[in-house]
This record gives structure tokens, C-alpha cells and sequence, in this order.
């Protein structure tokens, strides 16, 4: 652990201010072209596509849709249990604004983009969805073969569902019910680098492809998939990434490029614009979640029931997964013993959501921090004397029943509050994070507490 | 390997004016590169499709004052308005960032396409201070209000400079701030008072800037909402412009005395 | 037509109206400068031209015509830092370092003509670069150690030597560490 609190120089540091860090948009190989994507115009339509046009084009020397894909319709996380449902290349459905219908390979990127403008496509265009609130409403446009929510989390049910202690009781018992409603928007991850993807044949019918991924191995098993290839013919370079902040686990440029590559058998490289990368990557998702917490006047919270519907956009790509990690941490940082929560990924005619720093869990920790906050003032209680004795500590349990081997809540606040100069009473000011006891432990926090073996 | 994107324009050098009016024509396939902020990316992005792209002939990149009037050639980068007349300087100083603002020129600022979102911050300040603008194309030579040329559109002439009385003036500019040390105008009001005579402009309300009458006939700051329908865009919605208008107005008013 | 990169005269194929930032990524291998945005709205392809900083996604190449373009490359070399990308280095004011050379050569613009800069001539230079990564805290902090000439002189890859010898506390018992 010698490493630990070190300053050590950055070991890409030096490559980085003399501009000799080679990103994947700064690799070239002789004999490369370069693609342009055709994407729907619209948020859903029935599509049909002609691409002769575009592929008689001098200098055109590929150009890919579906029909190339020995399978194109491949979920990201189908080892996890996940189904696919997403297709690489649109084929007879465009399902979100910026969708990609084909990629074609040239000389340039302008007669490339010319090409793209010379594929006909007739847009059969269908009411879309995009406020997730009305997917269940009974006339709501139907987004997804799966219905408008997700119906394969484990057992076939379609939430995810977290039920703990006995909500009914908390919130028979309370001295009030607090309710808020919280909607973080979509944010877009935006890296200056654009998601670039270069596809190299080699002359052993192996292809290398320099990749912008966050995920090598992953990346690599996601272009296996489609490709229906086993591992070892493909080389993946990277580890290179000029931004991911999880936008660039998607595996957007690779698979398409290197398709192309295959076709024209020669190098492509495609890289995205920042119009691409504004309007058609994936973005954090939106979430509307709705929260009651049942709370005592001397300002305990005994039960908290929460319903998240998660926008997962067209497709499902990793929102469950989200949606799991959000159920485990919904809470926040605070132990509430008694719970009822449901949880939804709703499909809407947008980009579908992706991983974003802190997946599933950034804006719930926005609302779960909101909502302390509006207990506090409507209690009439000090925020930080609330947060302190709601608290997770040593040997408290999440939401899934993982015991907290060592929360660092409690030394947090208490760090804010001297940073502040907020003056606490000498019974807050002394807290630890210490396994509960004493006033620590009222009743109702004692059987959510972990045995002793099970917090170490 | 040289780039050569296949369907690039030619680009022409004209010697003189006349030479340039000859060369762009009816203006129809033809566009005139300023500094090329706003021209370069629309040729890259095919958005601008066009035969010919022609350079600005020497002689237009001088600001002058003579006989009473302040001329800024079209060919003037906006860096070089910083320091001088009020409120123009002020927008100057905020447009984009140094580096654009040093490449970007007057004329190509008063050129930009209508309905994309909000560029063109020169025009509200121009239109306070009263500024014609002389073009050249079919017809000849023309000197027009600059609210007028605004609203025909440039499509077919070619702006060779912009004129204002050299004068003293009260003036005010007020622009919706943004947490970012760059950001593009969302919304912005510039002002001048001149032997009594007020004229309002706004950036941001409609597909040009425009002068708010309503205001310049001494009504209320809130009147402005009579003269323009703001829409949303990609940096902000029509609600939140008209939200700030009036507070804009009477920001910009207050610097009158 | 030709261009003066760094020093050296180079000859131009490229088409009148490439953007100069393509010029130096494709013709002349030059790759320092990024496509970011291709529309100046993020600075990652700024350069020198006539010493003065602009965006090469901006400028169609035949307006170059004769002048001197600086990129990164010309500032320095691995073996010998320019006092400022030494600064970057030792400052952290580079995490995935897309925007970083763009970030250089506007600050180098600017200690050039600012020699003592204030934070606030620091940020209106940088005002139109973007950073996704850093927060800009530790840019800022590298362009005024740079001024103050607050930089080491020597360059060393890391070591474990180079580690804290005081073993931090265990905080979860029985853990391994």
C-alpha cells in the first residue's frame, strides 16, 4: 500500500503535453477509407431501404447495413441474463431519432457523406413516446416488442423490486409522511474526443481494431458476438481514451467499422462528428422517482416507499443492470429499516440511456439527499442532526441486505459541518460511525441490523 | 496524402470590389469567406452547397472615421471593435472567445443565416447606433438601414462596410449571463440615447436582431414582449426569453440615465 | 502552396478550402491538433498561426498562405519540456489529455504576450477550450506555475521510491493490506 497518498507523475503524462499520445483518430494505415452513418431523421417509423445508389459510387467501396450483420440484434449484457433486443443496423423499424439505418466506406469523409445522402430510405412514420410517466396510459405508442417496460428481471417480473422489514407498519406508526418527486434529466457524457473507430484486416483474416472503449475485453466479446467470431481473430488496441465517463462502453463505432472493413477489405476508420455525438450517443438516463418516507417527530426515519421509472430510451443496452445498482442504494446514505420500493425501465423513442459516473446512482443520490433536506424543514429539525442520526454505521444494512462494513457517513457530515462552521450540540458533535447502541438503537432499527459475522 | 474533399468549391481571389461583384453574381452558388468561422464548418458539414467561395478583395479591413461617420469595412475582425464605440464594444468583447473573435469579421457577423440559433451579435448593438450598411450585387451599389438589409436577407449581395454617425451617445447592453466564462448569446439587449432619440435592439428574439419599437416609443420594459415572439432553440426555450426580456430591457434602459 | 510548421517549410496539396487543422492531421501527419468538434465551439485544435492562437478547424488552409504554424510538436520534446508543458505535467492539468494541446498553445499564446497574467487573463484565454475531465482547476493552477517559473528542471519516469514510506492506516479489519 506504499502507492497510496504518493504524488507520482501521470505515466501518459509526458506523452500528453508533447502531443504524442496517440489517440484512435490519430492512428493511420495505409490505404484507409472513411464512413459516414446514415441514421433516421425520425423518432419512429417502419423503414424500407435502398442502398444501390450509394454503392455505385466511384470511391464508394462498402456499404453495410443489416443484411451484413451475421447478428445484428445482440444485448450487451446477455451474459448478465439480459436479452438482446437491440439491433446493430435498423432493419424493417427505426425506434429513436439518430438511429443508424447503414454505414458507408470511401475515399473521404465528403464522398462518403454524399453517399449517405444517395441511399433511399421511405419512413412509414408512428406516433412516438417520450414522457415515460404515460408508457402505462392505455392509448400510450407502443415503443418495444417487450411492451413498454422491461419484463425479464429475474422470475420473468417486470420491476425490480426491494421489499424489506414491514412498510405498512412504519408508516402506520409515523408521525408524518414526507413526499417529493424527483426528475434528473438526461445528461450527455460529451468527451472532446468524438467515438472514433478504426477496423484493420490483416492478411491472416484477423481483424485489429483500434477502439475508444472503456471495456477491452467487453468491446472485444461485443463485436465477437456480432460477428460471430471467437476472440482470438480479433486484436483490440486501446486503453487510449480522450473521455469515456462511461459513453464509451457501448462499443458505438467498433462493430460497424469493423464490418465495413470486412466488406471493402480495406482499413475504415469511422469518426463520429459532435453533432453525432450531441444528438445520437447515449446519454445518463432520465429517472422520475417518487418518494414517501414515514419519519417520527424527533425525526427518525422508520420506512421509506419509492417507485423509479428509468427511461432506457429504444433499448434496454444496460438500464436493468442500472436499475439494479439504483434499487441497492436507495436509501442514500441513511439506514431506513422498513421498505417498499419498485422500480421500471420504461421504454421511450429516444437514444438509449447508458452508464454516466456513478450508474444509476448519481441522480438518486440528488433525490435521496433532496428529500433528507425537505424532512429536516418539515420537521423543524437541523439537516445535520437529522442526517447524523439516520446515518449508516458500521453493521447497518442497504437495501439488499449487505452489511456496511465501514460507511464513512457520520465523519462525512461531520467534516461538512466544521468546513461550514455549523455548530452542532455536543451528543452530534461526538457521533462515529460506530455499530449502533444505546439512543442509537431504537427498536426499530434493531432488526435490520447484521449479526456480527455478517459485518465482517 | 493531400485532403481533397472531391465536391470542394473553387475558391477565387478577386483583385477589386468589382472583380468580387463580378465573380459572386447572382449570388445563388456563390459564397463570400470572411474569416471563415461560420463559412468553414458549413462547407465541411455540407450544409453550404455551393460552386464558388470567394475571398474578400484587399481594402475592406479598415475601420475609419470621416465626415461625421464611423465606417467599419466588412473585412474588420470583431477583436479589433473592442476598444471602441459602445454598445458594439461590449458585444464585441463577449463574442465567443479570443481566438474566434480575432478570425470572425463584421460582415460575415451580419451575413449569418437566419434560424439557426443566435449569431449575430453585432447586429442589435449596429441597429442602436443607428447603422446603414452598404452591398453591392444586382443593381449596384445600395445604402440601407441595416434593419432593412436584415430582413431582406443577404442571400444576393455582398456587404462592403457598415456606417454610423460619429456621435455622442448614452448607451446600455445587457445579455443573459451564462455560468461559463463562453458561451453563445442566448439573449442580449443593446441600447443608445441621442438628442433624445432611443433605439432598443435585441440578439436572440427572432431570426435577426431587431429593434423593439415598442420600447423606443417610451413604453415599459414589458411592452418589448409586443414586438418579438421568442422560440426555443438549442440553448434556450422561447419561455425563459421571454421570462428575462423585460428584466433585459430595463437593464440596458438603466445605463441610459 | 506552403506553410511553415514548426520551423520547416512544408508544401501543401491539400485543397484551398481543407481546413487547416485536416492539412496537418492527414497531409502532413501532424496529429497534435484534435477533431473535437470541427466547429471552433472546443478549442481542442488550436494552434499558432502568426504566433497568434486560432482554430484550425476554422481556417481553410489557402488563407495560411506564408505563414508560421506552431502546433505542440514545435513547443518541445520528451527530452526537453517546454517550462510550461513541464508545468501541465507536474501540475496534473492533463487527465485523458485530448484538450490538452490546445490548452497548451493557448496558454503559451498567452504567457507570451502576458507574461504575469492574472487568473482572470488566464481564463478569458482559455475561454473557449473545453475540458471534461479536469475541472480546469489544475490547468489554471499549471499556467501559473508556468508564469511564476515554479518547475521542476528534470523529468523522471515514476518510481516506488518516489512513495510515501509511512504506511496509511488499516481501516477494515482483517483485511489483507
Amino acid at each position: 500500500m506504499k502507492v497510496v497518498g504518493a504524488r507520482l507523475p501521470r505515466y501518459d503524462g509526458i506523452g500528453h503535453v508533447t502531443g504524442r499520445t496517440r489517440y484512435v483518430d490519430d492512428v493511420r494505415v495505409p490505404g484507409m477509407l472513411w464512413a459516414k452513418a446514415l441514421r433516421s431523421p425520425v423518432d419512429h417509423a417502419g423503414i424500407r431501404v435502398d442502398t444501390s445508389a450509394a454503392a455505385r459510387i466511384r470511391g464508394v467501396h462498402a456499404v453495410v447495413t443489416h443484411e451484413d450483420v451475421p447478428r445484428n440484434v445482440y444485448g450487451h449484457l446477455e451474459a448478465l441474463g439480459i436479452p438482446g433486443d437491440e439491433p446493430l443496423f435498423a432493419e424493417d423499424v427505426v425506434r429513436y431519432k439518430g438511429q443508424p439505418i447503414a454505414l458507408v466506406a470511401a475515399e473521404d469523409e465528403d464522398l462518403a457523406a454524399e453517399a449517405v445522402e444517395a441511399i433511399r430510405v421511405d419512413y412509414d412514420e408512428r406516433p412516438a413516446l417520450f414522457d415515460i410517466r404515460k408508457a402505462a396510459d392505455t392509448d400510450a405508442p407502443k415503443v418495444h416488442h417487450w411492451g413498454n417496460w422491461y419484463p425479464h428481471f429475474e422470475g420473468e417480473m417486470d420491476r425490480r423490486q426491494i421489499r424489506k422489514g414491514d412498510v405498512d407498519r412504519a408508516f402506520d406508526q409515523a408521525d408524518v409522511i414526507v413526499s417529493g418527486v424527483y426528475r434528473p434529466a438526461a445528461i450527455e457524457h460529451c468527451p472532446i474526443e468524438p467515438q472514433t473507430g478504426l477496423a484493420v484486416p490483416e492478411p491472416d483474416g484477423r481483424l485489429t481494431i483500434y477502439s475508444v472503449t472503456q471495456a477491452l475485453y467487453f468491446s472485444m466479446g461485443v463485436v465477437a458476438a456480432h460477428l460471430e467470431w471467437p476472440l482470438n481473430k480479433l486484436k483490440f488496441v486501446g486503453g487510449t481514451v480522450g473521455g469515456g465517463f462511461g459513453g464509451k462502453v457501448d462499443t458505438a463505432a467498433d462493430t460497424p467499422a469493423a464490418l465495413a472493413a470486412l466488406k471493402s477489405g480495406r482499413p475504415v476508420k469511422w469518426r463520429w462528428t459532435r453533432e453525432e455525438e450531441l444528438l445520437c450517443s447515449s446519454t445518463r438516463a432520465p429517472w422520475h422517482m417518487e418518494i414517501a418516507d414515514a419519519v417520527t417527530s424527533d425525526g427518525w426515519i422508520l420506512g421509506r416507499r419509492m417507485l423509479t421509472l428509468h427511461d432506457s430510451g429504444a433499448y434496454a443496452r444496460f438500464s436493468p443492470y442500472g436499475l439494479t445498482k439504483h434499487s441497492f442504494h436507495h436509501t442514500g446514505a441513511y439506514t431506513i429499516p422498513n421498505l417498499h420500493f419498485d422500480g421500471y425501465v420504461v421504454f421511450t423513442n429516444r437514444v438509449p440511456t447508458t452508464a454516466m459516473r456513478g450508474f444509476g446512482v448519481t441522480g438518486l443520490s440528488f433525490a435521496t439527499e433532496l428529500h433528507v433536506s425537505r424532512i429536516a424543514n418539515v420537521l423543524g429539525i437541523d439537516p445535520f442532526e437529522l442526517r447524523l442520526k439516520n446515518a449508516n454505521r458500521i453493521g447497518d444494512t442497504s437495501p439488499n441486505r449487505i452489511a456496511l462494513p465501514d460507511p464513512s457517513t457520520v465523519p462525512t457530515i461531520l467534516d461538512i459541518a466544521d468546513a461550514l462552521g455549523h455548530e452542532l450540540p455536543a451528543e452530534y458533535r461526538t457521533m462515529t460511525r460506530d455499530r449502533r447502541d444505546g439512543e442509537l438503537l431504537p427498536e426499530h432499527l434493531v432488526a435490520q441490523l447484521a449479526s456480527t459475522e455478517e459485518a465482517h | 496524402m493531400a485532403v481533397v474533399a472531391h465536391s470542394a468549391p473553387d475558391l477565387i481571389r478577386p483583385g477589386s470590389v468589382d472583380e468580387l461583384v463580378g465573380a459572386f453574381g447572382d449570388g445563388s452558388d456563390s459564397a463570400v469567406l470572411g474569416g471563415g468561422t461560420v463559412l468553414v464548418p458549413e462547407l465541411l458539414h455540407r450544409r453550404a452547397r455551393v460552386a464558388r467561395v470567394l475571398l474578400l478583395p484587399p481594402g475592406l479591413d479598415r475601420v475609419t472615421r470621416e465626415g461625421g461617420r464611423v465606417s467599419i469595412g466588412a473585412g474588420v475582425r470583431v477583436s479589433e471593435l473592442e476598444d471602441g464605440d459602445e454598445p458594439l464594444a461590449t458585444a464585441a468583447r463577449h463574442l465567443a472567445d479570443l481566438e474566434v473573435r480575432s478570425q470572425a469579421t463584421v460582415g460575415g457577423n451580419l451575413c449569418v443565416r437566419a434560424g439557426e440559433t443566435p449569431r449575430g451579435d453585432l447586429q442589435a448593438p449596429l441597429l442602436a447606433l443607428g447603422a446603414t450598411v452598404r452591398t453591392v450585387g444586382a443593381g449596384g451599389e445600395r445604402d440601407e438601414p441595416l434593419e432593412d438589409f436584415l430582413a431582406s436577407g443577404a442571400g444576393n449581395r455582398v456587404v462592403l462596410d457598415v456606417s454610423y454617425d460619429d456621435a455622442e451617445r448614452s448607451t446600455g447592453y445587457a445579455a443573459a449571463l451564462r455560468p461559463h466564462t463562453h458561451h453563445y448569446t442566448i439573449l442580449a439587449v443593446a441600447a443608445a440615447r441621442r438628442n433624445g432619440e432611443t433605439r432598443v435592439a435585441v440578439t436572440g428574439a427572432a431570426p435577426t436582431a431587431v429593434r423593439l419599437p415598442s420600447v423606443e416609443a417610451g413604453g415599459s420594459p414589458a411592452d418589448a414582449l409586443d414586438d418579438v415572439h421568442p422560440q426555443d432553440d438549442a440553448l434556450a426555450s422561447g419561455w425563459y426569453r421571454r421570462r428575462i426580456l423585460p428584466t433585459l430591457v430595463e437593464r440596458a434602459l438603466s445605463s441610459l440615465g | 502552396m506552403h506553410l511553415i510548421v514548426n520551423g520547416v517549410e512544408r508544401e501543401v496539396d491539400s485543397a484551398p478550402l481543407t481546413p487547416l487543422l485536416h492539412v496537418l492531421r492527414e497531409e502532413l501527419g501532424i496529429t497534435s491538433p484534435k477533431a473535437g468538434c470541427q466547429q471552433g465551439g472546443c478549442g481542442s485544435c488550436t494552434v499558432l498561426v502568426g504566433g497568434e492562437p486560432r482554430r484550425s478547424c476554422l481556417l481553410a488552409v489557402a488563407t495560411c498562405e506564408g505563414f508560421e504554424v506552431t502546433t505542440v510538436e514545435g513547443l518541445g520534446t520528451p527530452e526537453r519540456l517546454a517550462p510550461l508543458q513541464a508545468a501541465f505535467h507536474e501540475q496534473y492539468g492533463a487527465q485523458c489529455g485530448f484538450c490538452t494541446p490546445g490548452m497548451l498553445m493557448a496558454s503559451h499564446a498567452l504567457l507570451e504576450r502576458t507574461p504575469s497574467p492574472s487568473r482572470r487573463d488566464i481564463e478569458s484565454a482559455l475561454a473557449g477550450h473545453l475540458c471534461r475531465c479536469t475541472g480546469y482547476v489544475k490547468i489554471i493552477a499549471a499556467v501559473e506555475a508556468a508564469a511564476r517559473g515554479d518547475v521542476a528542471s528534470d523529468q523522471r519516469e515514476p518510481s516506488l521510491a518516489d512513495a510515501d514510506p509511512s504506511e496509511p492506516d488499516v481501516l477494515i479489519p482483517g483485511s489483507p493490506a
